[in-house]
């Protein structure tokens, strides 16, 4: 699993791509950060969860971009035959492949720990309470929608299509709230919220609210769509 | 090494490999013959643990490919169709992955070895991408010796790349064989004929013939055929014709353009007779020799069935 996990990374580290994708999310953060900061000079007080808030919506975009490549150029590339013929488990191959994308994810996300340090500098004192469990949350967040991403991964051999399909699926769990709002039926709207991805983070930990509901969801979804993507690749066998 | 019994593959309703049976010894080289679609990649695709038969039994390297499958992948090389490949790496990187991931002890030493095998130590440090076919060809190849397995089974080895090259791969193979057992598979009739100690033909998923490149010969062809060219004006060739079947174990006469091809009957060494009768008739013998049926004959005779 390990070398699995390390190729992945090295792959982080020495694509191109990866770093677009770094430049990207960077210059997307930096100007939501400033904003709020200008923001909070006139309107309200700097919001220490703006960054991680605004972050739950962007990774609808950018967990596909880093998790589209993981599995689906293994098919293109027709070296799944030869990763499935090595002496590996598909859960090892799966699960080494996700983590690599997560530590990626993370370290992305330390990045933006920057923020909360310059509020504190600017002697704007954030309730680093709630900077903390807007952090841990997201990175959950960040590990469910990535694992989601991956499943697409496996289920096709063109990146493209891999990024497009997990977009518009973790677009559909985002929108869940939204769903929510406009049904009729007070239960159904209350699983619809519980099954989207913005309740269990913007209304909890992006305001300082730790649940263990909101932890277990988001590790669920990681279980059941690794689970998924096991399953695919052992599927590949029984062709 | 290898022991296939009545192995079956059915995708769907199509029956990809219908009760096959053939086995490898150890240091053997068995070449996989047949034409497009014969079953020759979901041979080596159930051989190496990819997918498992629908039926029948196969034994690599002492392990039950279905019972024992972990096993199985750890003693076998294994260079598909599409040599696999990730651009991005380095050669050595690449080859040093796949050493780690078959839980190769002393990763170093085994990489170092593999590429000495197939003459890539000088590019150890090129990426991947920026390699000819031909050294891609030979990169699949260490990946698939890395782990010094027991088996290797390589799915036409020397497909698309240039003469030169091909030449080499086959040198390698043969080379491997003193250590390893060898599957090959390959469309090119002469080169199993080169470097394979047997060989499987497979025709639509069924094994149609089995056994030494000689063997199948002797079997398909029992008779001797012999090529001669007579030193005798023109207007004789009638004569020498009807000198020629007048030879007791001659069967048949075939005119060419400078020569005629007899085929004698089994066992009959009709040579000496031969030459016998045409220099005491009074003509010079040009050249004599025996034609030898090659594989690519045998395969024709039989696929064409």
């Amino acid at each position: 699993m390990w070398t699995i996990f390390r190729r992945e990374m090295a792959h982080y580290f020495t694509s191109p791509v990866s770093y677009l994708i770094a430049a990207a999310f960077y210059v997307l953060m930096g100007l939501y950060f400033n904003n709020d900061l200008t923001v909070s000079i006139t309107v309200r007080a700097a919001d220490p969860a703006s960054v991680p808030l605004f972050l739950s919506f962007v990774m609808v975009f950018f967990a596909p971009l880093l998790t589209m490549r993981l599995i689906a150029e293994e098919n293109r590339e027709g070296t799944v035959e030869l990763l499935l013929t090595a002496p590996v488990s598909d859960t090892a191959i799966v699960v080494g492949k996700f983590l690599s994308a997560w530590v990626f994810y993370s370290l992305l996300l330390a990045g933006t720990l920057v923020y909360p340090l310059v509020l504190v500098s600017l002697q704007i004192f954030p309730d680093l309470g709630i900077a903390l469990s807007a952090y841990i949350g997201i990175w959950l967040y960040g590990g469910a929608a990535l694992a989601v991403g991956v499943v697409f991964s496996a289920i096709t051999d063109s990146q493209v299509m891999a990024a497009f399909l997990s977009m518009s699926f973790l677009l559909l769990m985002w929108l869940g709230d939204l769903a929510g709002n406009i049904v009729a039926s007070f239960d159904l709207a209350d699983l619809l919220r519980k099954l989207s991805l913005q309740g269990h983070y913007s209304t909890s930990f992006a305001v300082g609210l730790f649940r263990a509901e909101d932890v277990a969801y988001f590790a669920g979804i990681i279980v059941v769509a690794l689970f998924i993507t096991i399953r695919l690749l052992e599927m590949r066998r029984w062709r | 090494m290898i022991e296939v019994s009545s192995l079956s593959k059915q995708y769907g309703t199509h029956l990809a490999l219908d009760a096959v049976s053939f086995s490898a010894k150890q240091g053997e080289i068995l070449g996989l013959l047949g034409p497009n679609g014969a079953g020759k990649t979901t041979t080596m695709r159930i051989l190496t643990g990819y997918m498992p038969p629908s039926d029948g039994k196969a034994v690599v390297a002492g392990h039950d490919v279905s019972e024992e499958s972990f096993e199985v992948r750890q003693k076998v090389g294994y260079l598909p169709e599409r040599v696999p490949l990730y651009p991005e790496m380095t050669v050595e990187g690449y080859v040093t992955f796949w050493a780690k991931l078959r839980s190769v002890k002393k990763t170093k030493q085994a990489v170092e070895i593999a590429l000495e095998k197939v003459d890539l130590i000088p590019r150890r440090k090129s990426l991947v991408r920026t390699l000819s076919k031909g050294l891609k060809q030979r990169l699949g190849l260490a990946q698939a010796l890395v782990h010094d397995p027991q088996v290797l089974i390589l799915d036409e080895p020397t497909i698309g790349i240039d003469p030169q090259q091909i030449i080499e791969i086959r040198e390698q193979i043969r080379n491997l064989a003193q250590a390893h057992t060898v599957l090959f598979s390959t469309h090119i009739l002469s080169e199993a004929e080169q470097i394979c100690d047997r060989v499987v033909i497979l025709q639509r998923g069924k094994l149609v013939a089995y056994g030494t490149p000689e063997a199948l010969r002797k079997q398909l062809y029992p008779n001797d055929y012999l090529y001669v060219e007579i030193d005798a004006p023109q207007r004789d060739k009638q004569k020498v014709e009807n000198l020629l079947s007048s030879l007791t174990g001659v069967d048949e006469i075939t005119r060419l353009a400078g020569g005629f091809t007899i085929r004698a009957k089994k066992d009959a060494d009709i040579r000496g007779k031969l030459v016998e009768k045409i220099v005491s008739a009074g003509y010079g013998l040009r050249e004599l020799r025996p034609v030898a049926m090659t594989l690519e004959d045998i395969f024709l005779e039989i696929v064409g069935k």
